[in-house]
């Protein structure tokens, strides 16, 4: 029922990073060969991990990742692919891991993108909100499900260059027009959901990106499911740190009960 | 080596503990929670989320903040109330097989008197925590716990509702913990909870807005440990009560300091951030630290800091 240290199955506890590659100006993409693989749950798109950046008693708390996606390493074991932005201490704590490095790695955890079997769907990323995106178009890819992805970055340098392995049909827009469409990606699909018959829109990003993608889709009467982030302590639904206030006064805990979301149960921010 | 099988027991105000870890309040949720992720039976005690009168949404976001060697929080006393406590969690929690400790807050006097009331016949409920500390509420919290009447007040309040041990969670940052201490203990406490976090704020430099939604917050962590052990040592000296004693436990020579200090239990809060699983590895190797001091038992280091 639980391994030596306590640890029920189906959570993962320890994994080795095989390998760390920089695939754009910002992003890392990281490979985390899973030990104890017999007792581990497959994730989910939208599924996240709570990864020990290693800060000891300096730095307490765990980073919270969206799957990125799922390979096997040469031993045959299952390897977890997350891609990370350094933005502060922790995130750049693992854009500099050497392979070999053990990391403390708690998941799958949360709530998944539940992909639609029927129609097309319309896939909107903002930034590193590609991160759990790009798996769930994967898992479309794999299952034979049609999908337009439109992805979003502030200028070319940011642009992942494999996306162009999906099979969906891309849509690149940057900020400043360095590469693809100039302008937001938000504005792009927006059009887009007025004008096709997507059955279910899924977006991560940017707050005021989703917030304009969920509005959209609210009024085009579309189904739109949404990755929110936050800052999390537990990413079990113990601590109530990452709740944040829902539509009619309800609380989102975003770990525990997401991080995707209805759109229709967000209340977006200012 | 460590021995094996060494007995890690101890009496708590009267509360039989296997072992003196207890999960601290706010950190392990209502205990259903981490039961999916942990082998929860393995440890002391859970002390459960502060439940109000009525259920409360709390604080808006941002709640968390990572700062150096600890946290902020500003959760605010979110919690489903007590009925629901009553209704839904304990009856889940009885299969649990480890003693449950309820934490209670409240606004008046009057409040907290009825739900040490609530709780009294509550099957499962081995103990209550009266939070009269927490930093993160307009009203009530902390204006309670600052002031030793207020406390000594709502300790009273409690105690006539209730046979159950009654633990008064205190606050550090007042001028003299040991009065509102004594204060506790002339109103009928059965012991101390010490300490609950400590107010704090961070700022967003480029912004120039506070890092939390709740502008303030309370840190937890390492960070507040020194604080923490002269807060069990002062109460320690003054009351002879039983303490469970706790902030900033991140591994076990931290249990053993808050020991010596004056401890009979500790509670680990913010590790369980960390690692779930934390708890469950400083029993695992409490043993062999206490073997390594000469010890046969937790009991035996309690207030023996030689000064």
């Amino acid at each position: 029922m639980t391994d030596k240290k306590g640890y029920r199955a189906g959570l993962q506890s320890r994994a080795i990073l095989i390998g760390r590659e920089k695939v754009s100006r910002k992003a890392h993409v990281l490979d985390f060969e899973i030990e104890r693989a017999e007792a581990m749950s497959r994730p989910l798109p939208g599924q996240f991990y709570h990864v020990d950046c290693g800060g000891g008693r300096e730095h307490l708390l765990r980073r919270p990742l969206s799957v990125h996606g799922i390979t096997g390493s040469e031993k045959g074991a299952p390897v977890i692919r997350f891609m990370v932005e350094a933005v502060g201490w922790g995130t750049e704590k693992l854009c500099s891991l050497e392979p070999g490095t053990g990391v403390g790695l708690l998941g799958p955890l949360g709530h998944w993108f539940t992909p639609v079997e029927r129609g097309r769907a319309l896939l909107v990323s903002g930034g590193i909100g590609i991160a759990p995106l790009f798996f769930l178009a994967s898992e479309m890819d794999r299952k034979g499900m049609g999908y337009d992805l439109f992805a979003g970055f502030r200028e070319g340098e940011e642009y992942y260059p494999a996306l162009s392995d999906l099979k969906g049909g891309i849509q690149v827009y940057t900020d400043d027009g360095t590469l693809g469409s100039k302008g937001l990606v938000s504005e792009g699909a927006v059009l887009r959901i007025k004008g096709d018959s997507y059955y279910t829109v899924f977006a991560c990003g940017p707050e005021a990106m989703m917030a304009v993608v969920a509005v959209a889709c609210e009024r085009s009467g579309v189904a739109c499911q949404v990755s929110l982030t936050s800052r999390m302590a537990c990413g079990l639904g113990l601590c109530r740190g990452c709740v944040r206030e829902g539509k009619g006064g309800r609380n989102l805990c975003v770990c525990a009960e997401g991080p995707v979301f209805d759109s229709r149960d967000v209340k977006w921010k200012e | 080596m460590e021995r094996v099988g060494m007995d890690l027991s101890v009496d708590l105000a009267g509360i039989k503990l296997k072992n003196p870890i207890l999960l601290a309040s706010g950190t392990a949720g209502y205990g259903v929670e981490l039961s999916s992720v942990i082998e929860l039976s393995r440890v002391g005690g859970v002390i459960l989320k502060s439940v109000t009168g009525k259920p409360r949404k709390g604080n808006p976001s941002p709640r968390i903040w990572e700062t150096a060697s600890g946290m902020l929080n500003s959760v605010g006393l979110e919690n489903m109330g007590i009925d629901a406590l009553i209704g839904e969690v304990l009856p889940e929690l009885s299969g649990l097989g480890v003693p449950i400790i309820a934490s209670i807050a409240a606004d008046t006097v009057d409040e907290y008197a009825r739900l040490a009331a609530v709780l009294n016949g509550a099957t499962g409920v081995s103990a209550v925590e009266v939070n009269v500390s927490c930093p993160n509420v307009e009203k009530g919290g902390i204006h309670f716990g600052i002031d030793a009447e207020a406390t000594r007040a709502v300790a009273s309040a409690a105690r006539s509702s209730t046979e159950l041990p009654l633990f008064v969670k205190l606050s550090a940052v007042v001028a003299d913990i040991s009065e509102v201490a004594l204060a506790a203990q002339a109103g009928g406490a059965s012991g101390l909870s010490l300490i609950n976090t400590v107010p704090g704020l961070a700022v967003d430099p480029v912004s120039r807005r506070p890092r939390l939604g709740g502008v303030t917050g309370g840190l937890s962590g390492p960070a507040i440990k020194p604080i923490a052990l002269k807060a069990v040592w002062d109460c320690y000296r003054t009351t002879g009560l039983p303490i469970i004693g706790g902030g900033g436990i991140y591994d076990v020579d931290d249990v053993l300091e808050f020991l010596i200090a004056g401890a009979a239990a500790v509670s680990v809060g913010t590790v369980t951030f960390t690692d779930p699983a934390g708890a469950l590895d400083i029993i695992e190797t409490l043993p062999g630290a206490l073997s390594a001091l000469g010890v046969e038992s937790p009991g035996e280091l309690t207030g023996s800091l030689r000064v």
